[in-house]
């Protein structure tokens, strides 16, 4: 007999893939946050630089209205002595106007100057220097003009002849070119500067974005790293699957092949047990017929020699031979004896038939059915209606939930438990057995209550095995009924269990998936 | 009817043998009774050497088969005897401990003649018996022929 084997390591030794995925994705994680940051800073650099280079370019705007302030303020210094120059050489009223349009915008460009470049030290020292000579040279050249006009023309020329020569001229020039100079300094320092922030900025994005785009290639190449160690677990999740699925079907027809060896064994053993059953049992009656004749022997030959033999005819004497005194009593020790062997013999073939048909029923196939559990209660209790009767009781079924199941399983289970109810009432008073069921999260459960002579609690379990019986043994039974109706019930994908007191009464819990779909042993062949 | 009806009794129980002859006896049948105890012997007998029936040709047989041998099954002598074209004939009456329908089914369904279960209480297996044996004191027998 081929054992089934329920340890098989080779089967146990499920093994989990190797856990990389998590430091990927811990990589991952770090490429991504990596190049958020350097996006981040590139923005923030890019909006920096760009700021500075418009604060450079308005600096370079700024140089360059200062030099052209400069330039034209020299021009209308240089208009005003020209138009003064022409006044003298020609006396025309026109120039006097022109000089004093030039002389009158001078100082309005100095004021201009002063306000550019209010910040710059270097610039105002020169402009301060440079506007009180200015004003004293319009001066002089205002009062040539008044010269001229009161008819001191020469002496007028004389002094624009003077001041020609003079060093203030010069030095204003020189004042205003070393403004134009540093002003010319400033505008290619700022100019450069705002050079350095452009190309810098570009650099800072030119490396951001090959950081970028090297943590995407890197992000790429690690995302279908990840992928392909997906698909390898889920292949070999896939393998184990299928692996974990023959494990299941093949113990699963282990353990129906020894059930199966189990039931051919009963079955067996059962019947082979009968044969010599019938020959012991065929032998003691022989045997009780020998007797018969053994003691019809002794009761003739112990007879007193004088009395005549019995009539051959007379077959009443002939079967009722007088036995005396102690040949009595040994043919009473002979009965006896032979009363024990058949009474044990029948006890044993009644036994050796109830595990042949429990075998016989754990070989049945079960088909599911759909069945109106109320009808079939009340045809099992009209079926016990005349033992209900004599035993005083009555029989409550209250609604019942339908249920999807083997019917004659479920025929055999309620019969049983009501048969029981029925059989182990009280003597003394009305019995009163009563059928509930209610249907909870695809279960019906069923209570089978009584209240009989009720089971001590120390026998709860035994009453489910096979031969095993409780209490006072008044009633005719083998054991047999609640062990089989334990083994439908499991078959049927349910369980029984028992709450009960002595003398209170007992229930019987009995609970069933609802639609039992078959799926027990329905797929040997 | 020539030849007097020989009884094969195929049975491995010596015990069982015994009281069946006993209580066949005691309803008044006087026919030979031949006792195998094994599936072997009796095969080589009905079947004879060449194994076709030949030797049995023209003798009037009725055999008492057991299902239960040690070395086969009853059911397979039954299934070669109704094969065999001599033997079919011979009337077998199925004599065994099992009650399973689907046995009972079975050797109906391969051609034997009565099937009767052996009861353990030893009143209906002596009545049983007695009354199969009354059953052959009136039965015709056919001779085995082709």
């Amino acid at each position: 007999m081929r054992g089934p084997s329920l340890f098989r390591p080779e089967h146990d030794a499920i093994r989990v893939p190797p856990t990389g995925s998590s430091r990927t994705a811990l990589g991952q994680l770090i490429l991504l946050t990596a190049g958020l940051v350097v996006l981040t800073l590139i923005s923030a650099i890019s909006i920096y630089f760009v700021n500075k280079a418009r604060h450079d370019a308005r600096w370079v705007l700024h140089s360059m209205k200062v030099e052209n302030e400069i330039s034209l303020t020299q021009l209308q210094m240089q208009r005003a002595e020209t138009a003064q120059r022409s006044f003298l050489l020609t006396q025309h009223p026109e120039f006097r106007a022109a000089f004093e349009e030039a002389a009158g915008q001078i100082l309005p460009g100095f004021e201009r100057l002063e306000k550019l470049t209010i910040d710059n030290s270097y610039q105002r020292q020169r402009l301060q220097q440079i506007v009180p000579l200015n004003n004293q040279r319009i001066e002089r050249l205002r009062r040539g003009i008044d010269l001229a006009l009161t008819n001191q023309l020469d002496e007028a020329v004389e002094n624009a002849r003077r001041e020609a020569g003079r060093d203030e001229m010069r030095h204003i020039r020189d004042l205003g070119n070393e403004m134009r100079a540093e002003e010319s300094r400033l505008l290619a320092a700022r100019t450069a500067s705002a050079d350095a922030s452009q190309s810098f900025s570009a650099l800072i994005t030119a490396i951001g974005s090959g950081l970028i785009v090297l943590f995407a290639g890197l992000s790429i190449y690690l995302v279908r790293r990840s992928s392909r160690e997906r698909d390898l677990a889920n292949a070999q999740l896939r393998d184990i699957n299928l692996n974990l699925e023959s494990t299941v079907e093949k113990r699963t027809s282990d353990l129906r092949e020894a059930n199966d060896e189990i039931q051919r064994f009963a079955y067996i053993v059962s019947h082979d047990l009968r044969s010599p059953l019938v020959n012991i049992m065929g032998f003691t009656s022989e045997l009780e017929d020998l007797r018969g004749n053994i003691f019809r022997r002794i009761a003739e030959l112990s007879r007193p020699d004088g009395l005549p033999p019995p009539a051959m005819d007379d077959s009443a004497r002939v079967a009722k031979p007088t036995l005396e005194g102690p040949d009595e009593q040994l043919s009473q020790d002979f009965t006896e004896a032979l009363g024990f062997i058949k009474s044990s013999i029948a006890k044993m073939d009644r036994l050796i038939g109830a595990i042949l048909s429990l075998t016989r029923e754990g070989r049945r196939e079960f088909h599911p059915s759909a069945i109106a559990t109320r009808d079939l209660i009340e045809s099992i209790v009209s079926t016990v209606a005349h033992q209900a009767a004599e035993a005083n009781a009555q029989i409550r079924v209250e609604p019942l939930p339908d249920i999807v199941s083997d019917r004659i399983a479920i025929e055999q289970i309620f019969s049983n438990l009501i048969d029981n109810a029925l059989k182990y009432l009280k003597s003394d008073g009305p019995g009163d057995i009563a059928i509930r069921g209610q249907r909870k999260l695809g279960f019906v459960i069923f209570e089978i209550t009584d209240n009989g002579r009720g089971i001590d609690p120390k026998d709860h379990q035994r009453i489910f095995d096979l031969f095993r019986r409780a209490g006072p043994q008044d009633r005719p039974g083998q054991g047999i009924g609640l062990a089989h109706v334990r083994a439908l019930v499991r078959r049927l994908g349910g369980t029984i269990s028992v709450s009960s007191e002595l003398n209170k009464g007992t229930t019987f819990t009995v609970t069933l998936p609802a639609a039992w779909m078959g799926t027990n042993r329905d797929e040997q062949t | 009817m020539s030849a007097p009806v020989t009884i094969i009794m195929i049975e491995d129980d010596e015990g069982h043998a015994k009281l069946i002859e006993r209580n066949i006896r005691r309803s008044g049948v006087n026919n030979e009774i031949k006792p195998f105890t094994t599936g072997t012997e009796a095969v080589n007998y009905l079947f004879g050497a060449d194994g076709n029936g030949l030797p049995h040709k023209g003798e009037s047989l009725l055999i008492l088969l057991d299902l239960n041998l040690p070395d086969m099954t009853g059911i397979d002598i039954l299934r070669r005897m109704k094969e065999n074209r001599i033997l079919k004939c011979a009337p077998v009456v199925v004599l065994t401990t099992t009650d399973d329908s689907q046995e009972i089914k079975r050797c109906y369904d391969l051609g034997c003649s009565v099937y009767i279960t052996k009861p353990v209480n030893y009143d209906s297996f002596a009545n049983a018996i007695r009354q199969l044996g009354l059953f052959f004191s009136i039965i015709q027998v056919p001779q085995a022929t082709p």
